[in-house]
């Protein structure tokens, strides 16, 4: 009985993983409708981030280092709005060819990260070692972490978007971009302020998984496409069909893994994406047209 | 249909420059390789240039002109590779029928897949094919067990692929003869696509595309032309796919590798989103980009991505698209 304890737990951890994903894509495609291939080089790029300040900081504390990260994440996503996604905005079928762009955008990405750092696999350190012990039960504090930092950063999110004047903005231009532009936002802030978003949850997403994984230049490809159908089972922009998607799904990855082997589990989420989308095209929550 | 076939519009290219074009590439593409028959490697360049022309055009058909978010191209690919290379292999059949089945098969799975997927939003056609690409690998090698009686031979593929053969001679390593016989397929399936593109279908995506309100309610069934396309597409990708198996002797799940796919994307990207010739002409100018780039080490395919970022940000039509905008800029000039 116990194993199905923990395997319930480790489900969880991955559904965090997937919801930050998933979370940070349907930010994306909710308020700029683009849909942004280079999401898991973001997660990439957090976990390379990470590694790099862990070596050369000369103060490494945890947290100070991942906040740094973050904040670097923050300054890329913004960055990577400014190269890619702005100068493509002025080309008249720009909602087509951003999507190849971003994809261009990724494998451009991921090819630095082989050419700086090399085809070798490094290391993250856990936020805490050990574990604690209940009973027949076993939960490092690491996957406790995980599941605890998703679970606030959502929520925080969920504040962000009805509580602030900027998530009020970024929800105005999901609703209709003309209408916004009408009323006089800034639209490209808005833009800038999505990206900056989602690159600080993929950031949160690299640096919680990879100590697991292990960081290497194509380790954001797995999670982005689970991302990708934890979204669309959810409903695309719907935040809270995209946590009840990400759980459901974590728990089939985990089921999946331990009975079949990890290999299994890719090919039975894309026959859970096309079932989906026969039976249910707008996903769990159903608000997207 | 038939109205303004012959005459010149404002936005139109003469015809006699456009089929001018088409001929100065056809001698071109049947005089080059005759120039150089006796260098193996420029000659092994060129065929590729001719079977990815093949992958890309096709590519291009879905993506450039039904602007159908296909990504699935490569697993077509790869879907005829590996039905002509198991049917030849343990069917003992001749490669020439299998170069067929491996096309049918492909539109087959084309259709399967297209049948669900086309009836929804572009993003959606976009994260199945793609997820479907990277599910592919995983199903080859798990075929490739010792104890299924006709394995796909795992992650080391199957080798000593027959090559074609007419009667009793066989092409062996003579690039010559696999360069032309690519060459004809290339010349059909472009005559065929040339077709497509100025039928209804065509007209229909190209009312889809300017409004697609306005032309789903004239009654154009946007799902089936779709269907149709998709299946095209695969069929000619997947005759691709044998031919190349055929002409490498070997297939293994390498050719689902992402550095191929960027490959033809930058391909069909920087000849020309649906631009008609457009994937043949990015096939050739990057295989032969792609060689001399081989110094550059890893940063080729930094190189390659930058190409895809840049051409479609600033030239979104490619290298066909610069050449109609000199041609609308000559013409212009000289009217006036």
């Amino acid at each position: 009985m116990a194993i199905y304890v923990e395997l319930f737990i480790a489900g969880l951890v991955l559904s965090s993983i997937y919801s930050l994903m998933a979370v940070g894509l349907t930010l994306i495609y909710g308020v700029t409708k683009v849909l942004n291939y280079a999401q898991g080089s973001l997660f990439t790029l957090g976990a390379y981030i990470a590694f790099l300040m862990f070596n050369n900081f000369p103060y490494p504390n945890y947290f100070i280092v991942v906040i740094l990260t973050l904040i670097f994440m923050a300054g890329a996503g913004l960055l990577f709005e400014k190269i890619f996604i702005y100068p493509v905005r002025r080309l008249p079928d720009w909602n087509f060819i951003v999507i190849i762009v971003t994809l261009g955008a990724a494998l451009l990405i991921d090819n630095l990260f082989l050419v700086i750092f090399g085809p070798l696999q490094k290391t993250l350190p856990r936020a805490f070692s050990g574990s604690f012990n209940l009973g027949i039960l076993r939960i490092t504090k690491h996957n406790l972490f995980v599941i605890v930092v998703a679970i606030s950063v959502l929520l925080l999110l969920d504040q962000f978007l009805s509580k602030t004047r900027m998530g009020m903005n970024m929800r105005a231009v999901a609703q209709s971009e003309i209408g916004a532009k009408i009323v006089g936002l800034n639209i490209n802030k808005v833009y800038s302020y999505s990206f900056a978003i989602a690159g600080i949850l993929a950031g949160i997403a690299g640096i919680l998984l990879t100590p697991r994984t292990l960081i290497y230049p194509l380790v954001g490809w797995p999670v982005f496409l689970k991302g990708l159908v934890v979204m669309v089972l959810g409903g695309l922009g719907s935040i809270k069909g995209t946590l009840y998607a990400a759980v459901i799904l974590g728990m089939v990855e985990i089921f999946v893994s331990f009975f079949w082997g990890a290999r299994w589990a890719m090919p039975i989420f894309v026959l859970i994406l096309i079932v989906v989308l026969v039976f249910k095209p707008k996903g769990l929550a159903g608000t997207w047209e | 249909m038939g109205i303004n076939k012959n005459k010149t519009t404002k936005n139109s290219i003469d015809t006699r420059y456009k089929w001018g074009f088409y001929i100065a590439i056809f001698v071109i593409l049947i005089f080059v390789p005759i120039v150089y028959q006796d260098n193996s490697r420029i000659m092994h360049i060129l065929v590729m240039c001719v079977i990815w022309g093949l992958v890309s055009e096709a590519w291009n058909l879905i993506l450039g002109f039904a602007n159908v978010f296909s990504f699935a191209q490569l697993s077509f690919f790869a879907i005829g590779a590996y039905t002509s290379a198991m049917l030849t292999f343990y069917g003992g059949i001749s490669p020439w029928y299998g170069l067929i089945a491996a096309g049918l098969s492909a539109a087959l799975v084309g259709a399967l897949i297209g049948l669900p997927c086309l009836k929804l939003k572009g993003i959606y056609v976009a994260i199945v094919t793609f997820s479907i690409h990277l599910v592919l690998p995983t199903i080859i090698v798990w075929g490739g067990q010792a104890r299924f009686k006709y394995s796909t031979g795992g992650t080391f593929g199957l080798a000593g692929l027959r090559p074609f053969s007419i009667g009793s001679f066989s092409f062996g390593r003579n690039r010559l003869y696999w360069y032309f016989a690519g060459l004809s397929i290339l010349f059909l399936t472009l005559f065929i696509i040339y077709k497509v593109i100025n039928s209804y279908i065509g007209m229909a995506f190209i009312a889809l595309r300017d409004s697609q309100e306005f032309a789903k309610s004239l009654g154009v069934n946007d799902y089936k032309y779709k269907i149709i396309v998709f299946s095209l597409s695969a069929f000619f990708t997947g005759i691709a796919g044998a031919f190349y198996v055929h002409y490498s002797s070997i297939v293994d799940p390498s050719i689902l590798e992402l550095d191929i796919f960027l490959l033809i994307l930058v391909m069909v990207v920087l000849g020309g989103l649906g631009k008609f010739p457009g994937g043949v002409l990015g096939a050739f100018v990057i295989t032969y980009t792609n060689e001399f780039l081989r110094f550059t080490g890893q940063y080729r395919y930094v190189i390659l991505g930058l190409i895809v970022v840049i051409t479609l940000t600033y030239l979104p039509g490619g290298i066909i698209g610069a050449l109609e905008k000199l041609y609308f800029k000559v013409k212009n000039k000289s009217e006036t």
